[in-house]
Order: structure tokens, then sequence, then C-alpha cells
């Protein structure tokens, strides 16, 4: 068997295992975890936004990461995986404003405020969308590798002022109650179950951001090979 | 160090020399601001004296945040005419040197647009006898600018090559000086709402404005280098 055939039997697989895991954590949201006590059944969707802002988080160091490899280790690679990342981050971070705006409603009575805390992970996605614009933008090259890959970095530092903005402005959004000085304030049970939602999204997150840079790859192979046939055609 | 020295005062010279060359480069982005705070003024009309500082602080700031972003877009504007920039990148020149003389040039070209922006906004917008503009208030302007210049060059040098770059500016600019703004906003608020001392914001508001200043130059100074590096 071909290794082409080989790597997409285990892309194809760890995508089945990725579903499942999301189907998975998705029940024990809906059936298993026990109703809120102020919110009742709404608050379930925390298990969805939750792991998704966590994910867009995740993706936001992972770009630094891919950045920093971009520009001081010169890995032509790494410009595919930044690239990637911060697609997947884009669409964890709108999964976030949409599921947060859906909770929004029947607990604060509106789809939208200009709370700190959505107000800044709107300017993620916007950053995110911004990076990505800004790559296409540019002809493709080492150049373009560095010149994002400093965007990258300068994007990734916005995440701690995400995490921070519940705490240094007066906002509607709940203080941190998961990641915090003195422990978790949730039940045992609904942590676990977030804590499982949160390992598929990344998993989910993990096989899309592998299929993408697949792609990227590809592509990238395929432009390469028709410059080259343009020029020896020439 | 002293051939960084030598460096520095050159490419600053013969950036001042460019900017100065036409009246237009530095004198539209101020116009524009100017503008800005005439729309200000129309759009809230008259404002209930509780509400002037917060008003002259949201419009000062907002009017100064446009108005830099158009300067600071342009800035290497004049080194890509001629292929200066190219043949830069191909001199042996210190990255830092270049970074710091176009730091400073943005400095200028801010401090231009800034101070003017917060006379004419106390102008239009304070009604009262008791003047909204201070020291104190000056030296937050100050501390923001050194934040924004900072990442005003970064993002200049990055959109250089960029075929949407009059888009692409902004749509970056603002969300990635978003903190410098929110900080800028709120200490002045609490110096002429609360009537904070500065010793007092330091620990909060400006102490994030300065950190931000610091983190944006740090940043921009280690990365230009990467940027402007030749193939």
């Amino acid at each position: 068997m071909s290794t082409a055939v080989q790597q997409d039997r285990r892309n194809l697989f760890f995508g089945i295992g990725s579903a499942l895991l999301l189907l998975l954590a998705w029940f024990w949201a809906i059936y298993m975890a026990p109703p809120e006590q102020h919110q009742g059944e709404v608050y379930r969707i925390i298990y969805l936004h939750v792991p998704a802002a966590f994910t867009a988080f995740f993706s936001a160091a992972l770009l630094m990461v891919f950045s920093l490899i971009t520009l001081f280790m010169r890995r032509p690679s790494a410009g595919l995986w930044a690239q990637a990342t911060a697609e997947i981050g884009l669409i964890y971070t709108l999964i976030t404003l949409a599921t947060g705006s859906i909770w929004g409603r029947p607990t604060w009575g509106v789809w939208w405020t200009w709370d700190a805390r959505l107000t800044t992970t709107l300017i993620l996605a916007l950053l995110y969308a911004g990076y990505l614009i800004f790559h296409s933008s540019l002809a493709p090259g080492p150049q373009r590798d560095r010149i994002a890959a400093a965007l990258g970095i300068i994007i990734a530092l916005d995440v701690p002022v995400i995490y921070q903005s519940v705490n240094w402005w007066r906002t509607l959004h709940q203080p941190q109650s998961i990641v915090r000085v003195g422990g978790s304030t949730m039940a045992p049970e609904m942590l676990m179950t977030l804590l499982f939602g949160f390992l598929a999204c990344l998993c989910v997150a993990g096989w899309l951001l592998h299929l993408r840079f697949g792609n990227l790859k590809l592509q990238q192979l395929l432009e390469e090979y028709s410059y080259d046939a343009q020029s020896q055609g020439e | 160090m002293r051939r960084q020295i030598i460096q520095f005062r050159a490419l600053l010279s013969q950036s001042i020399h460019a900017e100065w060359a036409s009246a237009e480069r530095w004198l539209s982005p101020l116009l524009f601001s100017l503008t800005v705070l005439l729309l200000f003024s129309f759009a809230f009309g008259r404002v209930e004296q509780v509400f002037i500082p917060q008003l002259f602080v949201a419009a000062t700031f907002l009017t100064a945040f446009f108005a830099l972003q158009i300067a600071f877009s342009r800035v290497l504007e004049p080194d890509m005419q001629d292929r200066v920039f190219d043949q830069l990148r191909s001199y042996p020149i210190a990255p830092t040197a270049w970074f710091v003389s176009k730091y400073i040039l943005v400095l200028m070209l801010g401090l231009m647009i800034l101070t003017p922006t917060l006379v004419l906004a106390n102008l239009f917008i304070n009604e009262s006898q008791q003047s909204l503009l201070s020291w104190p208030l000056f030296v937050i302007a100050a501390c923001s600018l050194l934040a924004l210049g900072a990442l005003g060059v970064l993002l200049s040098t990055m959109m250089l090559r960029s075929n949407a770059r009059q888009i692409l500016y902004p749509l970056l600019y603002f969300p990635l000086t978003t903190p410098v703004l929110l900080a800028a906003v709120e200490s002045s608020k609490a110096l002429l709402i609360d009537h904070s001392s500065l010793g007092n914001l330091l620990s909060s508001w400006l102490g994030l404005l300065v950190i931000s200043g610091i983190m944006y130059f740090t940043l921009s100074l280690l990365l230009f280098g990467e940027l402007v590096k030749p193939e």
C-alpha cells in the first residue's frame, strides 16, 4: 500500500475517532451532566462554548510557536502550520462568539453587549481574519513566511489580555471559574464533563489542523510544479 | 556602538528630510484630526457638564488614534520610492539603528498630531472656564504614543509588500492597539473625573499602558531585523 493511501487511512481513523469523541462529549453534556442551580438547562451550552474558547486560545499559543519556529529555525513547513492554525483558531473563535451570543440571550437578555470579554474575543477573531487576509495578500516565499510569523507572534500576545479582561474591567461576563487561584469553583461532575469536552474539541481541532496542513502543502507543491512547467515551456 | 549611532543619525536625518519634503505628509493627518473633532462636536451637540470630561477623553483619543494610524501607515512610503528601501536592506546597516530612527520620526509626527488634538479638543468640547489640559494628561498621551509608535513602525514595515495595505493596516492596527486605547482612556478618565494622581494610576491603568509600551517596543525592535533582512 502506498504511503499516501496509508496516510489517508490514518487521517480517516483520526477523524472518525475525533467525531465520536465529540458526540460522546455532547451526549454527556446533554443527558448526564446535572442541571445548573440558577440557569437550569440553558447553561449546557457551556460545554461547547468554553472548550471552543480554550481551543481558540490554544490555537493562538500554537500560532506563536509555529511563528517562532518560522522566524528563528527557518523551517518552511512551519509557515504552513501557522496558516492552518490561524484558520482553525478563527473557526473556534467564531464558534465561541456564536455560542456565547446564544447563551447571552436568555441569561443577559441581549444577543450582544460591549462587554470586555466579548469585545476582546471579537478582536481576536478580527486579528485571525486580518492575519489570513494579510497572508493571502503577499506573494508566496520565505519573506511572506517571515512577515506573517512576526504578525502571528503579536496576535498571540493578545490572548493574555482576553484572558485577564474579566479581572481588569467591570464586566457582565462571569469571572474565571475554572483556572483560578484557589481551585475551580465548578462542581466536580460539571468540571469533568467540561474537561472531556475540551479534550474532544482539541482532538477535532488537531484533526482539522492536520488535514488543512496537508491541503496547504499539496497546494504549495502544485504551485511549484506549475511554475516549473511554465518556466520550462518558456 | 559608535557605528550604530552614526547610522542612526544618518537614517533619522534622511527620514526627516523625506518627511518634510512635502508639507502634505504631516499636514494632512493634522487636518484629518481637526475634521474628526468637528464631526464629534456636531454628533454630540450640547452635552451636560458632568459628561464633558468623558466626551473629551473619548473624542481626543479616538481622533488621535485615527490620525496617528494615517501618519504611521505612510512612514516608510518615501523609502519605497526609487527602491531606497531595497538598497538599505542590502547595505550593512544595523536594524536597531534603522528601527530607532523610524521610531523617533514616528514619535515626532505623533507629537505633532497629538498635542494640537488635545488643545483643540479642549477648545471645541470643553465649554467651561476650567481647562481639562494638564501635565499628567500629556504624560498619559505620551505614554500611549510610545506604545503606538513602536507598533506603527512594525506594521508599516510588514505592510510594505502587501497589495491590500490600505485596508489591512487599520484592520490590524486597531485591534492590536485596543489595550493601549483602553488603558489611555481609562487612565485619563481616572485623572479627570476621579482626580487620581499619576502615582496611583501607575499601579493600575497607567501601569498597563507602560507595560504595553515596553512590550511593543521590545517586540518591534526584535522583529524589525527579521522583516528587513535581505532574502
